[in-house]
């Protein structure tokens, strides 16, 4: 029996799950944590500001494609572009409530990560941003994250409100992205080429973690 | 880091499957017990670029606290 498109998917990031949770363990650690929260708020402002602009584009390669399942993906990305608009300006909200402001560059990796798919939505095929999306959502912030983070860090509530949003929604917006992957149910190559794209996202969002828990200042 | 999608020194544990992609998960530090038989099928044909990706990503584990893992409850933290 061959698997399902999202079952292959899930299957393949499963292994990942061990390296993204001990990466978050050294990142909300205790000791510092205040200051590296605000870090942490910072470098992730330029990956959300990114999100819309990409379903976007991805809706637009979509429809330059003549096949009905392109069409079917380009519904979902222009749809999902709308749950996902202005969430950057929470991020910018959470950093004001906090007494800080937004990063005069973006994280190096925040680059790769966003840049990445901008390069497979132009020259590989805009599936591939399903397994990025799939990875993002799949480790969104967990239930109590943002009591444990306010109560650590004795920031305001305010500061909290990318956190608690996602921890809410990603899990609804998941179970979305696994049941369009099924329909779609892409052909191998392009099965692939979806894991390739959130392996790539998984390794380098683990990087991101593990430089934000890192000294200030300091990139992998 | 692609030298790692052919079998290795095996040095794990007995039970190791014998399927070259199997091993090499498995050397590197996976714990692929408790998969389905379909799950087992695909891990067993993923692409050398998926297992390459999958082996750096578990060598990232060093830099880490490998024994520290956040509970699901307050891990994460990925946004989109």
């Amino acid at each position: 029996m061959t698997a399902t498109a999202s079952l292959a998917l899930r299957t393949k990031l499963m292994p990942t799950t061990t390296v993204l949770r001990a990466a978050t363990a050294a990142l909300w650690r205790p000791d510092g944590l205040r200051q590296r929260y605000l870090r942490y708020l910072a470098a992730m402002h330029p990956l959300v500001r990114a999100s819309v602009p990409l379903l976007e584009r991805a809706a637009e390669r979509c429809a330059e494609l003549d096949d009905p399942a392109a069409r079917h993906l380009a519904a979902y990305y222009t749809r999902h572009a709308e749950e996902e608009r202005d969430h950057d300006t929470w991020l910018l909200m959470d950093l004001a409530a906090a007494g800080a402001g937004p990063a005069a560059v973006p994280h190096p990796v925040v680059v790769e990560l966003a840049g990445a798919q901008y390069y497979r939505i132009e020259h590989e095929h805009p599936v591939t941003l399903l397994g990025y999306i799939a990875v993002l959502e799949g480790n969104a912030p967990g239930p109590r994250l943002a009591d444990r983070l306010a109560e650590a860090t004795g920031l305001p509530d305010g500061a909290f409100r990318t956190l608690r949003e996602h921890a809410e929604l990603d899990g609804g917006h998941l179970d979305d992205l696994h049941r369009v992957l099924d329909e779609l149910a892409p052909p191998p190559d392009r099965q692939t080429a979806v894991s390739v794209s959130a392996l790539h996202t998984a390794n380098l969002l683990t990087r991101l973690f593990l430089s934000l828990a890192a000294d200030p200042g300091g990139h992998p | 880091m692609t030298e790692h999608t052919t079998p290795y020194d095996d040095t794990s544990s007995g039970d190791t499957p014998s399927e070259p992609t199997l091993e090499a998960l498995t050397a590197a530090g996976f714990d692929l017990d408790a998969l389905s038989e379909e799950q087992y099928e695909v891990l067993r044909a993923l692409a050398p670029e998926e297992l390459a990706l999958l082996v750096d990503i578990r060598g990232r584990l060093d830099a880490a606290a490998p024994e520290v893992q956040a509970h699901a409850d307050v891990a994460g933290g990925a946004l989109f």
